[in-house]
């Protein structure tokens, strides 16, 4: 049999093979090599990619292994069961304050002191609780309605959140979260703590890598759950209803239990994504559980792809490294603009604006030079990637990796 | 299509390709670090002076290229931006200045300003990427911001001037690796009051306040219900936190609530965004007897068209502190700032918020020198320095600072205390800013005993 399915990955003869999470050779050759790149990165020694062992884009990444959880769960509801969601920012909200209730010192405010292991799960399944208990409400809508019931979710989030500041500090105060470390109950001294540098099993590692290995395991397990979720018989009731919701009532799929599964697994991922974004950066304001956190997420499943896993890590990863890039770009074209030689000083001189007389598309001194600071620039970036991912490529950016991948399969022939 | 997606794969690759270049450029202004300052021995046989002492460095000083590098995490894009921007200009013009007058001990500085846009997971994330770029942070912005850095300042041993007034600074628990500069807003609350009702006398018997929530707003209303109880103010209406930012109906109801009470003394710290509506809304409805005040980032002249309707009324009607000094004053200190400012040909209009960037600078360098002169410029080192700091001069630029002592050694009780010039309003120069009592101190500031936050951020 071996030798017959050589050199023909998409020959699948059993169903098993047929339904593998990653069906052909390549795939889990990549995937493997991938995971063995991520754990390589803290140690700075893949050639090229040396950089990101610096503590803060260790970081950065981290940000995005909490986003691409948070995303993963926005992708289940809206790329899988085509449920429109504005109130994730609400769930994460939700999953953060159960966390700091659990899991925070007592003090001021209201704080149990508990391990992570209670209230990491418990931030998920409260904010799993209510997205059930949200749920009727909102199957009986849908599209642009259940735009709309959920973007209600955020506004009501925002009041409850100011009004018991007992729990979240009150607005623009904010509170404190419990750290990213391991207690068995609540013994002094952590088990494991990862805000702390020190060796692991012999092997120095500083906060950041600790931080970072911690988030990526758990990113993992819930990437391994979503992809796995798409091929059981839930998953695909969530295909069926999202393709046509009405054929796939007559075939018997339970329209109102699987909605209100897609809001409760969905609303499960929010929780644990705003507990672990809470404790990473370790004070937030009320505000932050907002409507441009939830806008931030649907950007993420557009440009990333909905419906599919990769698209929604792939579109974590832009979403959270693009700033950087750009910030770093400009920086650089400015260095030029500084030393004035080389070949893009031309480029610099459009692009970068440096005094109150001089015209460009970026300034070096906010406020001071016209043009726009770079977080500006990166806003209206955003702006422009969704509307153009919208229009010219819906599958977002796994859309442009399939056609990559089948551009160099078909090589040297178009077709 | 297919063409459009390579192109923007391709885009993708270089933009990473470029993200790889240029961190590990930064990464040589390390080195010459862990050799031990060897000054203490020899110190006294080498009295001639010409001899270059050993000056100890970790990061962000680079002896052999001769600069300091300190980092600002400003908020260039948030709330606050059109504050703080003018902020980091002023930080820049100053250290402009010192490095064309031989820097610091002939060490040029470098400031690098990033993004925070005021919220606290960029905040930490810029924290970061500096940290091991600089000496220290020239200022962080935000209470909540900096608070959520605090820990790993302490872990890593650097200094920060927190760019903001908050009560909380002067408690040993959040202190240790800050040094924090001018009254706090809750001890600005009660010296303006007491100002105000020095005044107005008897004619003052109630007093309104409000504000935002956060730590801003209410650190200013316990100062201002300190005040109230101390100086026999009856409090008509407290709208305490009521301010809701973008949400206009707060402002209605908060300017409804004022005018319905009557009262003498109006104190309300906002933003200008809020508090222009509420002022309006309230002269709208004909309340036109009370004093106006509140917290010092309340107002912004910018915010007051030369054609405003309610420009004469702002003259006529309110008084402010500020922590610093303002753009009027013709103190020595504030006339040098200036006279920088005005020929950097930076500044497009004169704004006082450009003379904060020049207290939080002389605050550093003033730091960065003790630190020199005890040859230790690592961030230990100018944490070490700066926390023996006895005094901080400004030449009335803003009231000397010191920090050493209790906490009540080091707190600044003093405020400028000043009224906008109407004429300087009317042609839209803003610079019309009068001074009516440089360095005041209310005998209630002056007999407050620090024992902890007036507004605790928990």
């Amino acid at each position: 049999m071996w030798p017959l399915m050589r050199g023909r990955p998409l020959l699948h003869i059993t169903y098993g093979s047929d339904q593998a999470m990653l069906n052909t050779g390549t795939k889990k050759v990549m995937t493997v090599l991938f995971v063995v790149f991520l754990i390589l990165i803290p140690f700075s020694i893949v050639p090229g990619f040396k950089f990101l062992a610096e503590a803060d884009w260790l970081r950065l990444l981290s940000t995005v292994c909490i986003f691409a959880i948070g995303a993963l769960g926005l992708n289940i509801l809206t790329g899988l069961a085509g449920q429109v969601s504005l109130g994730h920012a609400f769930f994460m909200g939700l999953g953060a304050y159960t966390a700091a209730w659990l899991g925070a010192a007592p003090g001021p405010l209201v704080g149990m002191g508990l391990p992570i292991w209670i209230w990491l799960p418990a931030a998920g399944l409260v904010a799993a609780l209510v997205g059930v208990a949200v749920g009727p409400t909102a199957v009986r809508v849908r599209g642009l309605y259940l735009a709309f019931v959920t973007l209600g979710l955020v506004f009501v989030g925002e009041y409850l959140f100011r009004r018991f500041d007992n729990v979240t500090g009150g607005s623009q105060s904010g509170r404190g979260f419990p750290k990213l470390e391991v207690r068995l109950w609540k013994e002094e001294s952590a088990l494991v703590d990862f805000s702390a540098d020190g060796p692991w099993f012999g092997i120095d590692l500083t906060s950041q890598a600790k931080t970072f290995y911690f988030l990526l395991a758990l990113t993992v397990v819930f990437v391994v759950f979503a992809k796995n979720l798409q091929r059981t018989r839930v998953g695909r009731a969530f295909q069926s209803i999202r393709d046509r919701d009405i054929a796939s009532g007559i075939m018997g799929v339970g329209e109102t239990k699987y909605k209100l599964i897609a809001f409760g697994i969905s609303s499960f991922y929010a929780g644990v994504a705003g507990a672990l974004f809470a404790s990473f950066v370790g004070r937030m304001i009320p505000e932050a559980w907002g409507l441009f956190l939830s806008v931030e997420f649907i950007a993420i499943v557009l440009i990333g792809g909905a419906g599919v896993v990769s698209g929604a890590l792939l579109g974590t990863v832009f979403v959270i490294v693009l700033p950087r890039l750009v910030e770093d770009f400009t920086s650089w074209l400015a260095a030029y603009v500084v030393v004035g030689q080389g070949a893009f000083v031309w480029l610099a001189d459009l692009f970068i604006s440096t005094g109150i007389d001089d015209w460009g598309l970026v300034n070096t001194q906010a406020g001071v030079a016209p043009g726009l600071g770079v977080a500006q620039l990166n806003q209206v970036l955003y702006g422009l990637l969704i509307i153009g991912f919208l229009i010219f490529e819906p599958l977002g950016l796994y859309g442009i990796w399939l056609r990559i991948r089948n551009y160099w399969k078909g090589w040297p022939f178009t077709y | 299509m297919r063409i459009k997606s390579r192109w923007l794969a391709i885009l993708l690759a270089m933009g990473l390709v470029l993200a790889a270049c240029s961190p590990t450029e930064s990464e040589s202004t390390t080195t010459e670090g862990d050799a031990p300052a060897t000054t203490e021995g020899d110190g006294a046989t080498t009295t001639t002076g010409e001899e270059p002492m050993t000056i100890a460095t970790d990061v962000g000083v680079d002896l052999e290229a001769g600069t300091i590098t300190i980092g600002l995490l400003s908020d260039l894009s948030g709330q606050y931006s059109s504050l703080v921007q003018l902020i980091v200009a002023g930080h820049e013009i100053y250290w402009a200045d010192v490095n064309a007058n031989g820097g610091v001990s002939g060490l040029e500085v470098v400031v690098k300003a990033l993004d925070t846009e005021y919220l606290a997971d960029v905040h930490v994330q810029r924290y970061e990427e500096l940290k091991d770029e600089v000496v220290a942070f020239g200022h962080s912005t935000g209470s909540p911001q900096t608070v959520a850095i605090i820990p790993q300042l302490e872990a890593d041993g650097i200094l920060a001037i927190p760019l903001t007034w908050y009560s909380g600074w002067s408690d040993p628990a959040y202190n240790n690796n800050l040094l924090h500069h001018g009254a706090s807003y809750c001890i600005e609350s009660m010296n303006v009051i007491s100002y105000l009702k020095e005044q107005l006398g008897d004619a003052a018997t109630t007093i309104a306040i409000a504000s935002v929530p956060g730590d801003y707003g209410l650190d200013s209303m316990e100062g201002a219900k300190i005040a109230a109880a101390e100086l026999e103010l009856e409090v008509v209406y407290d709208g305490s936190g009521a301010v809701i930012p973008g949400d206009e109906a707060s402002f209605a109801a908060v300017a409804a609530g004022i005018v319905g009470a009557d009262p003498d003394i109006v104190w309300l710290t906002s933003s200008p965004l809020q508090y222009g509506p509420i002022f309006g809304q309230a002269l709208a409805a004909g309340f036109t007897t009370a004093a106006w005040s509140g917290s010092g980032p309340s107002y912004n002249p910018a915010f007051i068209a030369p054609d405003s309707a309610i420009k004469d009324a702002v003259a006529a009607m309110t008084t402010w502190g500020y922590a610093y000094s303002v753009w009027s004053d013709d103190s020595p200190g504030t006339t040098a700032a200036k006279e920088l400012l005005m020929a950097s040909g930076r500044v497009a209009s004169p704004v006082s918020a450009y003379l904060e960037g020049f207290v939080e600078a002389q605050i550093m360098h003033a730091a960065l020198q003790a630190a020199y002169d005890a040859g230790d410029m690592t961030q230990a080192g100018v944490l070490a320095a700066a926390k023996s700091l006895e005094n901080v001069a400004f030449d009335g630029l803003a009231p000397d600072e010191t920090y050493v002592g209790t906490p009540n050694e080091q707190l600044q009780r003093a405020t400028n205390i000043w009224r906008p010039d109407p004429a300087g309003l009317a042609d839209g120069t803003h610079a019309g800013e009068v001074v009516v009592e440089s360095g005041y101190v209310s005998d209630l500031a002056a007999a407050y005993e620090f024992t902890g936050a007036c507004y605790q951020l928990s």
